[in-house]
């Protein structure tokens, strides 16, 4: 079984990892992604609740603000886990990003409240700031001492449950990070369903009026927004390593039980050698999530930079690969809706497309490297 | 009175071997084309480290080496790389000596030790045969013991740098009735003894680094034998350690990148978003092979052992390095066409010799079909 391997000395990461896989016995993902999908439900938020009280959310913002002060390690390792038990949840937006872009912002109410709101579970915070790995700046304008503001953003998640919206408008070439309320007018919602049944929204702003102190940040620099986007994307890149792990132990287990021509599948070479590479493809997965976060953790910016688009690139890749493969070797099992692999597949497309696909990442990290 | 080069820090350590390493290398050996110079060419270099004390990182201080732990033999390797000093005729050195060392008498090891630092004795591995290569236990090479001698017939194969050596340790069957694995005892050959013929092999890229030994009634002394008789291929099968992580160390591809990106930057290619694509890939698969090389070397560093799971490094490893050289051949368009290098305005790309040089290591010290039938059975416990 791949996984993060790291120096956990006084064994909490043991214990986050077993506290999820605790959660994941009594709410097993691939029930929970059946009954959502298919019925317009965005999320589980009994389960939300439930993460809540459990300390895994806003585990990273900052003790000031009541959160576990925890570190990209932490976040990491439960990721991880819920990617392996295959658990949906808008984790990497709605806590690890959220979280990042309160703790960037200076004191305010609007920030309390929110970070408050946020590690009870009882506000479900979802950053709507990017779209195919890039930054959107809707179009501000002021009005008095309001702030008006137009413009759409796709693919957001959890648009139905949230309460609050983070966004980032333009005006007068600053750009402001803002809080709106779900039910605020002038927002408006359109769906469409995302690959695993669940929606993924447009988020259509017309005319849409905040008051000022809904303002989190000012001037926020686009540095800012990138390094919490990195942040969330290792941990999107966790969870598309649990995913990767738990896949090739699925499609390990299935042929090691699948007997043909008298013997199990797993005996013939061709399988086997097939295994293996899976098997190679999310270890260095997690190796790669690993080296990001001990980048993180140091003082180099620009080699941790590089690091996270390494690892959502490789992990991405990786969990795809397995998940298509393991569906292959499952035959036409594999292609059935009852089987869980599918489920697994999907997954790794929806979190793979999410803060940019590899061959983007990639690209990227070649054109940052030799920028130097 | 030997330092004790485990007590330094590791950064001091990597200092004090560096500048030396730095100070005494000949400029004209570093980073030398070819992959396995003899001794004659790298004779300066083999002697200076011996007189030096540091031509044997790992031996045992008693037995004239360095002593050195896994951790502060990475760092030995890294600064060798770094600083493109050549390969030496290591095989007494990597091989010879910790076979001796684990398994040889007291007479053994005082007779062949010393020889190898002092380079009198240049060794070569007489393993694979016409008909045992990857299925290495069906080798046919008999010995038979007759009078305090074991007489040796058989031929071996892809013995590199056999033509440059004077001793062979050597495979070899003892018991035609045992199971293949448990037939098998290892006889150290003086190679100048009558019967013993080498014939060089010409290989892909025109160089003679390995031969076909010949053993016709080669008489050798019973004493010449390590360990005990029918044990070999536990003793074969040990001789590599902590050593394995080596095979994984992602040198080559990142030495072929750097060539890639030189003509590619003499090229103009990274305009090509098609070639940027492929070299994006290239580079992450580089990086990602170092992240994975890094968690294997934690554990050594940390005091651990390696186990099995090791091997996927050298699969990814030699693959890469394939795929990196095969792309060099296509920036070269038609000049792919030449054997001769590739000039660019920032100085030659050797993309032919890389292309060639790169069929090699994914055949060698267990093809990737052998590492995959390994990480199968033991790491992944599959069946069959």
């Amino acid at each position: 079984m791949p996984q993060l391997v790291m120096d956990d000395e006084d064994g909490e990461l043991a214990m986050l990892r077993d506290s999820v896989a605790a959660f994941a016995e009594s709410n097993p993902g691939p029930k929970t992604v059946r009954a959502l999908r298919g019925n317009g439900r965005d999320m589980d938020t009994a389960q939300w609740a439930e993460m809540a009280e459990a300390g895994w959310l806003g585990l990273m913002l900052p003790e000031e603000l009541g959160g576990a002060g925890l570190g990209i390690r932490h976040q990491a390792i439960i990721s991880e886990a819920l990617g392996r038990a295959l658990i949906p949840s808008p984790m990497a937006k709605a806590s690890v990003l959220s979280s990042l872009l309160l703790a960037a912002a200076p004191d305010s109410a609007e920030r309390v409240r929110l970070a408050e709101g946020l590690i009870a579970g009882s506000a479900i915070v979802v950053p709507a700031i990017e779209a195919n790995g890039h930054l959107v700046r809707l179009n501000g304008r002021r009005e008095g001492n309001m702030i008006r503001i137009d413009g759409h953003i796709e693919f957001v998640e959890a648009a139905h449950s949230a309460t609050d919206f983070v966004v980032l408008a333009e005006i007068d070439g600053k750009t402001l990070a803002l809080s709106i309320p779900a039910n605020a007018a002038g927002l408006s919602r359109a769906d469409k369903e995302g690959v695993e049944g669940t929606p993924l929204s447009i988020l259509v702003l017309e005319d849409c009026r905040v008051a000022p102190e809904k303002c989190l940040i000012e001037n926020v620099e686009a540095k800012t927004v990138e390094k919490a986007i990195d942040l969330a994307r290792l941990a999107a890149s966790a969870e598309l390593s649990g995913n990767a792990s738990r896949a090739f132990d699925m499609a390990r287990e299935y042929t090691i039980n699948r007997v043909q021509f008298g013997k199990p599948i797993a005996s013939f070479q061709v399988i086997q050698h097939r295994l293996v590479d899976l098997w190679t493809e999310a270890e260095m997965a997690a190796s790669a999530v690993v080296n990001a976060i001990e980048f993180l953790e140091g003082d180099d910016e620009k080699a941790a930079r590089l690091a996270v688009l390494a690892a959502k690139a490789r992990a991405s890749d990786a969990a795809s690969l397995i998940a298509r493969r393991a569906i292959h070797l499952y035959g036409a099992m594999g292609f059935t809706d009852e089987s869980d692999i599918g489920l697994y597949l999907k997954r790794a497309i929806n979190l793979g497309g999410m803060l940019g696909q590899a061959e983007q990442l990639r690209r990227q990290f070649v054109i940052e490297e030799r920028a130097a | 009175m030997q330092t004790d080069w485990n007590a330094l820090p590791d950064e001091e350590f990597r200092a004090i071997f560096r500048e030396w390493v730095d100070a005494n290398c000949p400029a004209e050996l570093r980073f030398m084309r070819k992959q396995r110079p003899t001794y004659e060419e790298v004779k300066d270099w083999y002697q200076a480290l011996s007189k030096k004390g540091w031509l044997s990182p790992v031996w045992p201080v008693e037995y004239g080496g360095m002593g050195l732990n896994p951790a502060k033999h990475m760092i030995y390797v890294e600064e060798w790389a770094r600083l493109g000093c050549p390969r030496i005729p290591d095989h007494g050195i990597g091989l010879t000596g910790p076979l001796l060392i684990q398994y040889g008498t007291e007479e053994q090891k005082a007779e062949f030790l010393p020889k190898i630092l002092s380079g009198e004795h240049l060794w070569c591995q007489g393993y694979s045969e016409p008909n045992a290569g990857s299925d290495l236990a069906s080798l046919r090479t008999s010995a038979v013991l007759e009078d305090g001698h074991f007489v040796v017939n058989g031929q071996k194969i892809w013995t590199t740098l056999a033509h440059c050596a004077n001793w062979i340790f050597v495979l070899v069957r003892t018991d035609k009735e045992a199971k293949p694995q448990r037939g098998i005892s290892v006889l150290l050959v003086d190679m100048t003894l009558p019967g013993v013929t080498v014939r060089p092999i010409a290989n892909l890229r025109g160089e003679k680094d390995f031969c076909e030994v010949f053993f016709d009634n080669v008489k050798v002394p019973a004493h010449r034998l390590v360990g005990e008789v029918n044990q070999g291929w536990t003793l074969a099968k040990s001789v590599l350690g902590h050593e394995r992580i080596f095979l994984g160390a992602p040198t080559r591809p990142e030495y072929a990148l750097g060539r890639l990106e030189k003509l590619a930057n003499a090229r103009g290619a990274f305009e090509d978003p098609a070639f940027l694509s492929r070299y994006a890939k290239l580079r992450l698969d580089l990086y990602d092979l170092g992240s994975s090389f890094e968690r294997f070397a934690k554990i050594l560093r940390s005091g651990g052992e390696l186990g099995s799971d090791v091997s996927m490094l050298k699969i990814v490893n030699t693959e890469l390095y394939q795929r990196i050289t095969e792309e060099m051949l296509m920036l070269a368009g038609e000049e792919s066409r030449y054997n001769d290098d590739l000039e660019t305005e920032n100085g030659d790309v050797d993309a032919m010799n890389l292309f060639l040089d790169s069929r090699a290591p994914a055949i060698f010290g267990g093809s990737n079909e052998i590492q995959r039938n390994i990480l199968a059975k033991a790491v992944l416990g599959l069946p069959g």
